[in-house]
Formats: C-alpha cells, sequence, structure tokens
C-alpha cells in the first residue's frame, strides 16, 4: 500500500484515508480557535476592566491627563545635567531630555569601562599563575554574590562621600590640578580649543579617512596575494601623527579650562558628582565580573583541537590568540555581553537611591511627585528603556546572523 | 654516516613535578619573571587586603558600646560593631514587635519541617510534598506573621495546612525510619490493609475528615495578635517578598514559556509581548508603576497595600526573565523528544509534563537557581520605594540617634550576609547539577 501511494499519491492516499468524520470537539482546527478565542476574550476583558476602572478613578479624583504637561515648566533643580536647564524656565520635556542624557552618559562610560575591565578580569581568570587567577576569582564571587544596590550605596556613602573636604582636595593628576577629587565630586581640566583648532579636526577627519581605505587596501592584497601588511602599526601612525604636525604647525591652538578654588568650591573644567562616581565605578566593578565569567566561558568553549592545530601550522601565540581562539570565543562572549550592556543600562536606574539625576528619579519620580500625570510620565519613561533595549537586540541580532556558524 | 658522540651526554635534570611543594611553587606562581612580578603584586595586594580587614575589623574593632560616639573613645582606628550588634533584632526582623518575633522563627521553623522530606532519599511522594509548599504553607505562615482575627477562608486554609504539616512530618519519619508511608502505616492501624481499595479509600477519608474537624475545632480556640505589615521589615520583609517571587516564577515562567513556544499565534504573541514587555524595562520603574499606577487601576473601594504592589509586581517581573530561562532549557531538548513522545500517543500536556519539562528542568537548574539569587538580591530595591527590608534597615542604622553616620560596618554586614546566602545557593545548584547528571563524565 505504502509503496502504492508513493507512486501516485494523491490517488492512493484518497483511497487510503478513512472517510473523514468531522467531529466539532474533537477536531484540533476547532479547538486551537476555541482557545485562542477564549485567551483573546479574557486578556481583552481584563484589558477593558483596568481602562475602565482607571478612567472612573481619574474622573473620581480629578487628575489631568494629557501630554500638555510637557510644555509645563518644572520648579525643581538638578545638580548635574549636560544641558541648559533652569528651575522656573525649564519645561517637563527639558526635565525628560536631561534625564534621558544623564541616563546616557553614565550607562555608555559605565559599558566602555565595564567591557575593558570585564576581558582583564576574564583572562586573569585563566591565567597559569594560581595567585593570580584566585584573586580574580575571589573578586568575581564577592561582586556577583552581593545586592548591586548595596554595592552603589556602599561606593557613595562609604566612599566618595568621605573623601577629603574642599579644602584638602586630592589632586590625581600629581600636583598638575587638571584632576582633582575631594567629598564633593571629581573636577577635571576641560580643553577649549583656540581659533585655528578647525585645521587639526579636519586633518584628523582626512586621516580616518585614509585610514578607512588604507585597511580596505591592505585586505584586498592580503586577500589576493597573501602579503601581510602592518595594518595596526599603520593605521595608528597614520591617525596620530599627521594631527600632531599639524598641530604643533599652527601652534597649539588649545588651552585648558583648569578648575581653580574660588571661595569655598572649584570653579572651572567639568565636575562630576560623587552619586555619579558611585554610580560609575559600582556599575563598572559589578558587570565586570559578570562579564569576565562569560569571557572565560568563550575562551573555555573554543575547542583544544583548535589550538593545537594552529600550534601545528607554526603561528605564533599571540596570533594563535588573536587569529583563532578570539574570534570563535567572541561568538559565545557577544550575546551575554550585549545583554549585560542592557542591564548596565537598565541597572543605571539604581541612581535613584543616591540621588544622581537620572531619567528615572529626575522624572519617574520628582516630576511625577510634583506634577501627577502618572501614566503618561511612567509610559514615557518605560517606552525610553524599550526603545533602547529594541536598539540593542537589533545590534545583537545582526551580529549573530553575520557570525553564525553556517551549519549542514 | 652517523652521528658519534665521543663524550657521554650529561644527565638533564629531572623535570618538575606538580607533586612537590617547590614544583606547585614554581609551574603555578614562578614560572616566568613576568609571573614572578605578577605573583609578588598578587602577595601585596593580598598582604594590604589582609592587614587592613583585620586592623579595621578585629584588632581595633569595638564589639559593646552604648552609642557611636563610645565607639570613638574607645578605639579611632577600628570598625564599631558595637551598632550592628545592638540592631541586629531590627535587621533580621524589621520592626515586628519584639515578643511576637517568635512568630517569625516558627514559621521559619515550619518551612525547614515542611520541605526537609524534599531531601530525605527514602520519603515517597515528593512532588505532592513540594506542591503543598507552594499552596498551603503560605497561608499558614501569612498567618503566623500577620495573626489578628481568621476569617473563615484562612481558618479553613490554617486547618489544612495544619493537619498537612502533621502528615508530611509523620510520613517522613516513617519513611525515614521504617522505610514505609503514612498511607500504609494508616491502613495497617486501622486494619484496612486487607480490604478492597475502595473500602481503604473510604477509611483515608474518613481519618482525614476526621484529622481536619479536630484540627478546625482546635484552632477555634487560639489566635495570634494582629501585626500589621508596616511593622514587617528587615531580612524577614526581604526573605518574604522573595521567598514568594521564587515561589511563583517558576510555574509562571514556566506558564509564559510554554505560551511562546505555542503553535496557537494569538497566545505566542501574547506571551512574547507579555515577556519582552517587562524584560525590556528596569525592575524599578516596574515597582513605581506598581504604586502609582495599582491603585488607579482598582475598583472603587478595592484598595491594596503597598507590599502587596510590590509583590505582585516583583512576581510578575520575575515570571518574565523565568520564563526566558526555561525557553532556553526547552530548546535544548532535541525535537524527537517531542515527536516520539507524541507517536507514543501522548498529548500536549503528557508531552510536556513527562517527557519535555523533567529533562528541561535539569539542564536548566544552575540557570534557575541563578535566576533565585537574583531575584533575593533584586528585591533589596523595594527599600527604594519606602519598605524597610534588610537594606532599609542597614541604612536607618546610620539616621538612629546613637548611630548617626554609621555606614561602613551595617553595609558590610549586609554584604556578607547576603554573600553567604548566594554563595551556598550557587554552589549547591553546582552540586544538584552533578548529582543529576547524566552525561558521560571525560
Amino acid at each position: 500500500m505504502i509503496v502504492l501511494a508513493t507512486r501516485d499519491s494523491k490517488a492512493a492516499s484518497a483511497h487510503i484515508r478513512p472517510k473523514e468524520e468531522f467531529n466539532f470537539f474533537q477536531d484540533t482546527r476547532v479547538r486551537s480557535a476555541f482557545y485562542q478565542i477564549l485567551t483573546v476574550l479574557i486578556v481583552g476583558w481584563g484589558i477593558w476592566y483596568l481602562i475602565s476602572n482607571t478612567t472612573h478613578n481619574l474622573d473620581r479624583l480629578g487628575m489631568n491627563t494629557g501630554f500638555g504637561f510637557l510644555s509645563s515648566t518644572a520648579g525643581f533643580d538638578t545638580d548635574f545635567k549636560l544641558i541648559e536647564y533652569e528651575p522656573g524656565v525649564g519645561t517637563y520635556w527639558r526635565i525628560f531630555l536631561v534625564g534621558a542624557l544623564n541616563t546616557l552618559l553614565v550607562s555608555i562610560l559605565a559599558i566602555i569601562a565595564s567591557t575593558i575591565l570585564g576581558f582583564i578580569v576574564g583572562v586573569l581568570r585563566l591565567s597559569n599563575n594560581w595567585l593570580v587567577a584566585r584573586l580574580s576569582l575571589v573578586y568575581v564571587e564577592l561582586v556577583r554574590n552581593t545586592p548591586l544596590l548595596l554595592q552603589i550605596i556602599f561606593w557613595y556613602v562609604g566612599v566618595f562621600s568621605v573623601l577629603p573636604r574642599v579644602k584638602n582636595s586630592f589632586d590625581l593628576s600629581g600636583g598638575a590640578g587638571v584632576l582633582i577629587i575631594n567629598n564633593r565630586g571629581l573636577y577635571g581640566g576641560w580643553p577649549v580649543p583656540g581659533d585655528l583648532f578647525w585645521i587639526t579636526t579636519a586633518t584628523f577627519i582626512a586621516s580616518v579617512i585614509g585610514t578607512f581605505f588604507l585597511v580596505r587596501w591592505a585586505r584586498k592584497r592580503r586577500d589576493n596575494l597573501g602579503l601581510q601588511f602592518p595594518i595596526v602599526k599603520a593605521s595608528l601612525a597614520l591617525l596620530v601623527i599627521p594631527s600632531t604636525v599639524v598641530f604643533l604647525l599652527t601652534g597649539s591652538p588649545m588651552s585648558w579650562d583648569i578648575p581653580t578654588l574660588q571661595g569655598f568650591n572649584f570653579v572651572g573644567g567639568f565636575t562630576l558628582p560623587p552619586a555619579f562616581l558611585a554610580l560609575l565605578v559600582a556599575l563598572v566593578a559589578y558587570h565586570a565580573a559578570h562579564l569576565a565569567e562569560a569571557v572565560r566561558a568563550g575562551i573555555l568553549s573554543v575547542n583544544r583541537g583548535q589550538t593545537d592545530a594552529a600550534k601545528s601550522i607554526g603561528l605564533s601565540p599571540n596570533r594563535i590568540m588573536s587569529l583563532v581562539v578570539i574570534p570563535q570565543a567572541m561568538r559565545s562572549i557577544m550575546p551575554p555581553m550585549i545583554s549585560l550592556w542592557m542591564n548596565v543600562v537598565k541597572n543605571s536606574t539604581l541612581a535613584v537611591a543616591i540621588g544622581y539625576g537620572d531619567l528615572v528619579a529626575l522624572f519617574m519620580q520628582t516630576a511625577l511627585n510634583q506634577a501627577g500625570y502618572a501614566i503618561e510620565m511612567v509610559g514615557m519613561t518605560m517606552a525610553f528603556y524599550m526603545t533602547i533595549s529594541l536598539l540593542i537586540s537589533w545590534v545583537l541580532n545582526i551580529y549573530n546572523k553575520r557570525v553564525q556558524l553556517v551549519e549542514r | 654516516m652517523g652521528i658519534v658522540n665521543a663524550t657521554k651526554t650529561p644527565a638533564r635534570s629531572a623535570p618538575l613535578s606538580e607533586g612537590s611543594v617547590l614544583g606547585w611553587l614554581r609551574i603555578n606562581l614562578f614560572s616566568s619573571v613576568a609571573n614572578t612580578i605578577l605573583t609578588v603584586v598578587a602577595l601585596y595586594i593580598i598582604f594590604l587586603l589582609v592587614r587592613g580587614i583585620w586592623v579595621w575589623g578585629i584588632q581595633e574593632a569595638v564589639w559593646s558600646a552604648e552609642s557611636r560616639r563610645e565607639c570613638f573613645k574607645i578605639s579611632k582606628e577600628g570598625a564599631c560593631w558595637a551598632g550592628v550588634i545592638n540592631w541586629l533584632d531590627s535587621i533580621f526582623y524589621g520592626r515586628y514587635p519584639r515578643e511576637e518575633i517568635w512568630r517569625i522563627n516558627v514559621g521559619g521553623l515550619l518551612l525547614v519541617l515542611w520541605m526537609a522530606p524534599l531531601w530525605i532519599p527514602r520519603v515517597k511522594g515528593k512532588v505532592i510534598i513540594g506542591l503543598t509548599t507552594v499552596f498551603l504553607y503560605p497561608f499558614l505562615a501569612g498567618y503566623f506573621f500577620s495573626g489578628g482575627e481568621k476569617g473563615i477562608f484562612m481558618q479553613v486554609m490554617v486547618s489544612a495546612a495544619i493537619v498537612c504539616l502533621v502528615a508530611i512530618t509523620i510520613h517522613a519519619a516513617l519513611g525515614f525510619f521504617a522505610n514505609s508511608s503514612l498511607l500504609q502505616f494508616l491502613l495497617r492501624i486501622t486494619g484496612a490493609d486487607k480490604s478492597s481499595e475502595k473500602n481503604q479509600r473510604n477509611v483515608l477519608l474518613g481519618l482525614l475528615a476526621a484529622a481536619f474537624i479536630g484540627v478546625f475545632v482546635w484552632q477555634m480556640s487560639w489566635q495570634f495578635e494582629s501585626v500589621t505589615w508596616t511593622k514587617w521589615g528587615g531580612l524577614f520583609l526581604t526573605f518574604v517578598i522573595s521567598g514568594i517571587g521564587i515561589a511563583f516564577a517558576l510555574p509562571g515562567g514556566i506558564i509564559l514559556a510554554l505560551g511562546r513556544r505555542s503553535k496557537l499565534p494569538v497566545i505566542k504573541v501574547l506571551s512574547t509581548t507579555f515577556i519582552e514587555l517587562f524584560r525590556s524595562v528596569p525592575l524599578i520603574t516596574v515597582l513605581f508603576m506598581a504604586t502609582t499606577m495599582f491603585p488607579l487601576f482598582m475598583p472603587d473601594g478595592f484598595a491594596i497595600n503597598k507590599l502587596v504592589q510590590v509583590i505582585i509586581a516583583v512576581c510578575l517581573f520575575n515570571a518574565c526573565y523565568m520564563a526566558e530561562v526555561v525557553r532556553a532549557g526547552l530548546q535544548a531538548i532535541p525535537k524527537g523528544q517531542e515527536e516520539g513522545a507524541y507517536t507514543i500517543g501522548l498529548g500536549y500536556w503528557g508531552t510536556m509534563g513527562l517527557i519535555i519539562m523533567p529533562q528541561a528542568l535539569k539542564v536548566m537548574i544552575p540557570n534557575i537557581v541563578g535566576s533565585f539569587i537574583g531575584i533575593l538580591k533584586d528585591t533589596t530595591l523595594v527599600s527604594i520605594i519606602g519598605l524597610f527590608d534588610i537594606l532599609g534597615m542597614l541604612r536607618a542604622i546610620s539616621e538612629d540617634v546613637f548611630w548617626r553616620g554609621l555606614h561602613h560596618e551595617p553595609l558590610l554586614f549586609g554584604a556578607a550576609l547576603f554573600f553567604i546566602l548566594c554563595f551556598a545557593m550557587s554552589k549547591y545548584s553546582r552540586h544538584l547539577e552533578a548529582k543529576l547528571s547524566t552525561d558521560h563524565k571525560d
């Protein structure tokens, strides 16, 4: 029968299949449609119930709704902002921007620093020096097994708030006065470009473009002729030398705005408040420890045969690492690393516990307490984080598609 | 043409062996110049850390004093552990009335008693014991912790829980000492072990009903003094919130994960949206949402307190995270298992419950425990929205009149406490993973 079916499957299967009895309660299509409609009804009813309760409650409490509040002025100030904002002049929309930028600033800095530190610690975990490997293990376990919030608070009240007072400030730059730290924060010099600085900028942009083409040329040459070219050294030279020469030739058109002690505080340069420093350091330490584990697992996941094979064709240990092990390890390091980046952004909201003005602290807490508009503000804040999460996972998907092993 | 050596080749020294102490040191610490430098630097760091901790934390520390000022009088260089010791009760129990604290301890002990049989290999019926822990124990514990007038519902649940606890304890003891079970024991003493199955069931149900009625009548004779949730705090509150979060996260996560992998498009889309919505926002925004928007969602005259709001938020949030852990575990199971289960005639729930989930859960143990640790750590966030969990209590010490400004010691104590809890959990999960592993060891 089965052999027949393959020869003339349509006709045969029509013979073989028993007469279909349509049973309404046993049919899978009917059942799945029923379950789905039931789910939609329950969920729809739930949402409708919540919405009707909410509108009723809003009416009853006489609360205003709508996004009109965004253009009304906010009356509170915040000590750390990247864009102009004046209490009583700036709007709630401005507050949203200030908070969002603060969140992005601390997140981006923390992502960069924790990625670097995480890779270093991850490699140290695999060091053949027993003591170093153990020491990094202790760091990783200590940091991973205590709550991040507790760490942030510890860095804030336990470290950055008990630094010397302004008078006895500590100079991190060894007497040059460029980087000063005290219990009010970190004060640093800020470069101020002069009139002719645009020439240096232009040169630098030109060398970046030049490097791009150089790398492309070198790759093509390597692929076609098999000749190596010192790409890293050459591009570094191309990036640094022309800009430096032009900078010096135009007469070093750059001055430093250095923080100076005026009265009771430092003025000039940039200032990072203790809350910012505590949040940054805690985020970096915490996520670096998590990343270190991912890096370690990633390197260990590379098959030993790969290293052996690379050795046998005569690659040097450095090239084995950079050409064979790291590229393959990256495939398994990248996904946890990117979700860690996402966690950095999300965990930066713990700033609210130590008074750093991030989006949640400014918009979801202070502004919400002052103006009401709970639904709009909560919605906007959540939408912000969702957008960032979507962006980051989009990048991850692109990367995953590029490096995925092509399997049979 | 051969190579002839006139002189004898000098003997090479024996290779370094890891067996001897010196050999181990040479290989692991001083194998090269760079390694030696690293070792010396590491030793110096360890020396500084250990000396600092020793001098500050133990040698110069003050263990008993009445206030921070007194601490300073005794020692300026050392830690003031006296503040932590004075506040120990508050750190563990918050502002719970001191004379009622035994209720929390007993509630905790009951949980240990309830769950201990799960670790005794000879005891049977572990699934039922586990389920009752999730569905009956919370009512008993809840009444122990909050007390007050028992409603009729609470009376029924508390009685059921007590009957269940007694049954489990006897069952576990019988299993441990006599390798028997409660059912066999009951049937034997009533002499019904030889009669028909139906008869046996009736006897057991009768005994159960009698026990329940007995306990129900007994529990009407006593009640605990009411303690409102605002008095709950410290490590106790952290355990309550994270415990409920953990108990809800796994079943909730399994349901959401199954929904996400469902073949029914509507259920799939809804589960995916729900999971991704919660996973893409920070927990603190969910907590703020719970405290500002839940009151708006409720119908007129129906108010839920802050603790319940927070618990709902924590449960939903963690269920979504757990869903992704479960999904990863489900993906690790080869498709052949599912197809095989369908071929032998199992339906959807049979396939999932008997074939896929047991295998998947085993794969997921490290990640599940990792999530549990995460829940425990994340619970500290409730201190931001004004609940006095352990972190809230630790910070309150520095605002106490006598201990103003005492920051380091409480926070370090809390960190040590969390470290012990979380580290023990993760070590246990490794042990469990190794025990349950059926892979070939290499």
